[in-house]
């Protein structure tokens, strides 16, 4: 398959070497006020509210996980081990403040191993219901207007209707145009790969968005001089959590399988949908996070979810779905087999990878998708 | 010689009760269908073999000890019979609920219940290995080996078809993302109507309660309408009351505990709390049992006796007890004169329902769900877990913390690191035992022996009272 090694993403790749990039800590420079957040339950348009900037928290190159793993165990989810390891040796030191979602056992754990290890200035952990509806919409935005006061009672921000209003607007014109990036996958011919879109796609969330912009409108109209991947043997899907490495994509995409879509917690064409505005900005944030096609956390969603990958099996040509989950999540480990059979039974090739956060066991990785993509007959 | 005369005339005695529990248990079900449930729920064979219970407590304790576990026995016997009964005496009416959802609304409804956890606890105590091909089968069917083996034993009877026909299913949020994830696969194996209670992580404040009480009254307005099943107000506030008599009792066994050496401890402390306040809150034989317990502990108070002859050490247990090792502070108590005084199933601080109303019963209700062991402890913040582990330590005087380290709870795992420090600088000494909650394939009951050796040896410089305890007798069942 084209490699693309001269791509103008390679900017954005180069963004996501460090848990720091050069632009945010540019823009804390000019008085904006970084925030790390650890869960796409966390509303992140809320965090760009100015002069807030949201950054999802990743932890890449970690050389290993020896201190967290002393306080989370070993048979925590290794995103989580990474990520404490990273924070006990000050490497978010540029962040002003964390906001957690009591979303999963092992953030809410790492969320009390940070308070206890290494307390950050501002520490938030919000409470989001497990289900959609509109007893729970009501909970979910009384707990954002609370994060709102604290985050105005500790930092210069305030949350009135106007800047909320600015902030979503924001927000659904950056994602119109990743997502119009995102759309020309389903050319049969894509102009670009997954591994590209998915480093636009991580590089927008840990990097302030406006300063993305022009780089992202200039990537897209690079896309027009190019020829598309013709060379692939299979178009996959991509399903699961918590995927900030590029080098797992990748590995796919050498061996032959162009990933087209994805519905990941890190990214995800759906996650990528305007918020629609209403009178009151803060439920309309709310609905918006809440109701969205969801993790496994959310205990009545399974239908939904198995609904929005077939739709996206359909829209994006896909061969094959792939379930990747990082090894020791529980909601996904159960999941991943459920959703397995019931695609199956639609007829659709699954192969479900149990992988750790960092890409590890590159060969058997390729041997695996290889037999899947063969086991298609591709 | 005396004291083994006497052991085995209590034994026999309540060996007899039981079984004139069981039998016409059989006997009301008849023979040929008893045959064919036993051919179609192969777990039948262990669970009316739960008198074995008798001797795994009742061996080698001083007599009114005995009789306070075997009363308890013969207590949790009854229950077995009063459970098989609800499934195949009352089918039109059986709902399938979760270990985290009690039942007073369900039984103030009229429903019978079946609580899917109840197998994987139950079970293990009597047969140690006897959730070894649920565990199997999950995994075969593809369930990640790393996933709790409560859940994964709840599956795999549920994926074996062992389960009764039932009208409906409640579960929750709790106690963690395996058991909560488990009934996604459990409702698409049963394609049961399925029920949700949403418990909030902050569940400490009026917005809380306000919140669950909703969600309590939205579960019994979808019951209606599911089940057979009516709301009866009067009856809850029955069994909400004969649950605070049962709760008034316990207090006062707490009260016994606290004492040093302590009149009655283990089973007769924590498996009273954990069978009769789940399973069967508001019956009024539940209460008696905790009477004749506590009347067995004033007892020994009154004489000087104490429950453990040469009680040396005062145990706290946290996180469930190991279940295929269930007869551990049998053990304990004869091999290094360590007592179990109380554990975290069984310490709460919200034991009585306000029965003023039927809001107040529910709010009642609500705060006990909420404030649950697994709940605050699992699913709430590190706070609820230390702040809970330091109190008890301090109010029941105790010596040690025992933390059952079950290799599957991935959040207790994740406050190990911090439970060390603090029992560090409190100065508590703590045993950390690593094993697995219902497969004793993982570590052995010899495997958890020799973790408690060296902790009793090398930390607590203890010396064994009895060289030959240890018995290899349940790793041979």
């Amino acid at each position: 398959m084209n490699s693309q090694t001269n791509s103008p993403a390679l900017f954005f790749e180069d963004l996501l070497d460090d848990p720091a990039n050069h632009l945010i800590e540019s823009a804390a420079d000019q008085e904006k006020i970084p925030i790390g957040y650890t869960c796409s339950y966390v509303p992140e348009v809320l965090l760009s509210v100015e002069p807030l900037i949201p950054v999802r928290v990743r932890a890449p190159h970690v050389p290993g996980t020896e201190v967290a793993d002393i306080y989370l165990s070993s048979v925590i989810c290794s995103y989580t081990r990474s990520v404490l390891e990273l924070a006990m040796d000050d490497r978010y030191h540029f962040l002003q403040g964390w906001v957690f979602a009591a979303s999963c056992d092992h953030m809410r754990r790492l969320y009390d191993n940070l308070k206890y290890l290494n307390p950050p200035e501002f520490l938030h952990i919000l409470d989001v219901p497990h289900r959609q509806g509109a007893v729970s919409l009501s909970w979910y935005t009384d707990e954002l207007n609370m994060l709102a006061d604290r985050l105005s009672d500790h930092h210069p921000v305030r949350f009135t209707h106007e800047a909320m209003s600015r902030a979503v607007r924001e927000r659904n014109e950056f994602f119109a145009l990743l997502a119009s990036i995102g759309e020309l996958r389903k050319q049969k011919h894509p102009p670009l790969s997954g591994t590209e879109f998915q480093a636009i796609t991580l590089a927008s969330l840990v990097t302030p968005r406006q300063t993305l912009l022009p780089k992202i409108q200039k990537f897209k109209e690079s896309l027009s001089g190019r020829n598309g991947i013709s060379d692939y043997r299979a178009r996959i899907l991509l399903v699961g959590g918590q995927m900030d490495s590029l080098g797992f994509i990748r590995t796919i995409e050498a061996t032959g399988g162009l990933i087209v879509a994805d519905h990941l917690c890190t990214g995800s064409l759906p996650a990528m949908r305007p918020v629609s505005m209403n009178d009151d900005p803060m439920q309309s944030i709310a609905a918006h996070y809440l109701n969205r096609v969801s993790c496994p956390r959310m205990m009545e969603a399974f239908d939904s979810r198995v609904e929005e990958i077939l739709k996206s099996v359909e829209e994006y040509s896909v061969d094959g779905v792939v379930i990747e989950f990082i090894k020791f999540c529980d909601t996904w480990g159960i999941e991943a087999g459920l959703m397995a059979n019931a695609l199956r039974k639609k007829g659709i090739p699954v192969l479900c990878l149990e992988r750790e956060y960092q890409l590890s066991g590159e060969g058997q990785l390729r041997t695996r998708i290889q037999a899947f993509i063969e086991s298609m007959g591709k | 010689m005396k004291e083994k005369i006497i052991y085995t005339l209590v034994y026999c005695q309540y060996w007899t009760i039981t079984w004139m529990k069981i039998i016409p248990f059989i006997l009301r079900h008849g023979l040929y269908d008893t045959v064919r449930d036993l051919r179609r729920y192969p777990w039948l064979w262990i669970m009316l073999k739960v008198n074995r219970l008798l001797g795994k407590f009742g061996k080698g304790r001083s007599l009114r000890y005995q009789q306070a576990v075997s009363i308890l026995v013969s207590g949790i016997v009854s229950g077995v019979t009063d459970m098989l009964g609800n499934i195949f005496f009352r089918p039109d009416r059986l709902i399938i609920h979760e270990d985290m959802v009690p039942p007073e609304i369900f039984k103030a409804m009229g429903l019978s219940t079946f609580m899917a956890e109840l197998n994987g606890i139950m079970l293990p105590m009597i047969e140690p290995h006897a959730m070894e091909q649920y565990i199997d089968e999950s995994e075969n069917q593809g369930i990640p080996p790393d996933i709790c083996s409560l859940p994964k034993s709840t599956m795999g009877l549920f994926l074996k078809g062992e389960t009764p026909p039932a009208k409906a299913m409640v579960t929750s949020n709790l106690p963690c993302d395996a058991g909560m994830s488990s009934y996604a696969l459990i409702e698409q194996k049963l394609k049961l109507p399925t029920f949700r209670l949403d418990i909030p992580y902050h569940f400490k404040d009026e917005r809380a309660l306000h919140f669950f009480v909703d969600e309590l009254k939205r579960m019994i307005a979808w019951l209606e309408e599911k089940t057979p099943g009516k709301m009866d107000w009067n009856r809850l506030r029955e069994i909400c009351e004969e649950r605070n008599r049962m709760a008034e009792l316990e207090m006062e066994l707490w009260d016994l505990a606290r004492i040093r050496p302590a009149p009655i401890a283990g089973e007769a402390i924590w498996l009273s709390h954990m069978w009769f306040f789940n399973l069967f809150p508001g019956s009024p034989e539940a209460t008696d049992i905790f009477r004749k317990i506590l009347a067995l502990g004033k007892q020994n108070l009154a004489e000087g006796v104490p429950a453990v002859k040469n009680e040396k050490y005062r145990a706290l247990l946290w996180n469930p007890p190991l279940t295929h090792f269930i007869d551990l502070f049998n053990w304990a108590e004869h091999a290094y004169g360590v007592s179990l005084i109380m554990d975290s199933m069984t310490f709460n601080r919200l034991p009585f329902i306000d029965t003023a109303s039927n809001e107040t019963m529910l709010q009642g209700l609500a705060l006990n769900i909420m404030n649950g062991p697994m709940a605050r402890h699992t699913r709430g913040p590190a706070e609820n877990y230390m702040d809970d582990i330091f109190y008890i330590h301090k109010q029941f005087d105790l010596d040690m913390l025992w933390v059952a380290g079950h290799i599957g709870c991935k959040n207790t795992q994740a406050l190990n690191g911090i439970l060390r420090e603090k029992c560090r600088e409190a100065g508590l000494p703590l045993l950390i035992i690593d094993y697995d909650l219902s497969d004793p394939r993982i570590v052995s009951r010899e495997g958890i022996i020799n973790q408690i050796d060296h902790f009793m040896e090398n930390i607590m410089k203890a010396k064994r009272l009895d060289p030959k305890a240890g018995s290899t007798q349940e790793s041979k069942s």
